[in-house]
């Protein structure tokens, strides 16, 4: 379960139009990646059988966080929500004693070891899973 | 419910009964218990923990799978009571106890909390630990001695270890406020038990995400 975010998480963008199922010929798709690459990439929707690979997360700061200018990811179901924390924090440039808090429902933190692909299923809507992401210095 | 612009004790008992009932519906063992002398209260769990080298599993009903999902849907059937995930080899049974009591000063919850070997012998700090999320490891590590101090129970007297609450206002402020902005009315405690519990090996189970807000 725990793989390296470097290698795994990519930059581009998931712009893909809200809703389920195969879009073909979408016209934002970027090329399609192979299905044993990143865990981040655009969000190409591409089922395998009858569930997607990747869901679509938005992500929104909470506070005074700070804004990500690319909000919306397609992320690997089995991605932590450590994974997506450490990623977040590094994409922020967030130093080592800022906490990064998680929150599904604007309200509960899953535990860090919570896959996105079960929060995606208990509380994804038209296609994607919200996040919100606060920074705070919780201790010390 | 009022959301005031502090955390009230009248607040905190409401959303911890909250947070209880929805522990009764999931199996995950929260109760409320009072002081002979006062009408303070708090809420605790007890749980046990079979530790294995490096692999932990819980005894007990595992609420993660069973109720967020639709019931069509279930992934896999609910863990009977007592069933271990894994075969454990080396082993140790290790009882974790978690008060959650209000402060008055800081007027927020308080995590208390200690873990012992069923003949009685205490774990050390160090010993819990082991039992923290690395994540929080980390972070904690480098002063859990700043972030976690060993107090008094204020009601059973007995010493525990304690979260400093001291950070509290500030982690939780921005939750509160959003919720506000929306309209929507967050339990206190189900918010601050999510983010603080893991710190301390302690799972909050996501169904009480669902819970936690009410606006549907």
């Amino acid at each position: 379960m725990a793989e390296d975010p470097e290698s795994s998480l990519q930059l581009p963008p998931s712009t893909a139009a809200e809703g389920e199922g195969p879009t073909e010929g979408s016209p934002e798709t970027v090329t399609p990646e192979p299905p044993s690459s990143a865990a981040v990439s655009p969000g190409t929707e591409e089922p395998v059988g009858d569930t997607k690979k990747k869901i679509d997360i938005l992500l929104k700061a909470v506070g005074d966080t700070p804004i990500m200018k690319t909000k919306k990811w397609a992320v690997e179901r089995t991605r932590t929500i450590q994974g997506l924390i450490d990623f977040i924090k590094k994409f922020l440039k967030l130093v080592a004693s800022e906490q990064l808090f998680i929150y599904v429902n604007q309200s509960f933190a899953p535990s860090p070891d919570q896959e996105v692909g079960t929060l995606y299923e208990c509380f994804g809507s038209d296609g994607k899973l919200v996040l919100h992401y606060c920074k705070s210095q919780a201790w010390g | 419910m009022e959301e005031d612009e502090f955390f009230g004790e009248k607040t905190f008992q409401h959303d911890c009964a909250e947070f209880i009932k929805h522990s009764q519906q999931i199996g995950d063992g929260w109760e409320w218990r009072t002081s002979k002398d006062s009408s303070d209260g708090y809420m605790c769990k007890t749980h046990l923990q079979i530790k294995s080298g490096t692999t932990v599993s819980h005894l007990g009903t595992s609420a993660l799978v069973q109720t967020c999902l639709p019931m069509e849907e279930a992934l896999e059937p609910p863990l009977d009571d007592f069933e271990l995930t894994e075969t454990a080899t080396a082993t140790e049974v290790i009882k974790y106890e978690y008060h959650v009591l209000y402060s008055c000063s800081y007027q927020v919850p308080v995590l208390y909390f200690r873990a012992s070997f069923l003949d009685g012998r205490p774990l050390t700090l160090k010993d819990i630990w082991e039992g923290v999320h690395e994540c929080y490891r980390m972070r904690l590590l480098q002063g859990p001695w700043d972030t976690i101090t060993q107090q008094e129970h204020p009601i059973l007297g007995q010493p525990f270890f304690v979260l400093h609450p001291c950070k509290t206002n500030e982690f939780m402020t921005p939750v509160v406020k959003n919720s506000r902005k929306i309209n929507r009315n967050v339990n206190y405690i189900t918010s601050w038990l999510s983010i603080v519990g893991p710190a301390v090996g302690l799972n909050v189970p996501l169904s009480y995400a669902g819970a936690a807000s009410q606006d549907e």
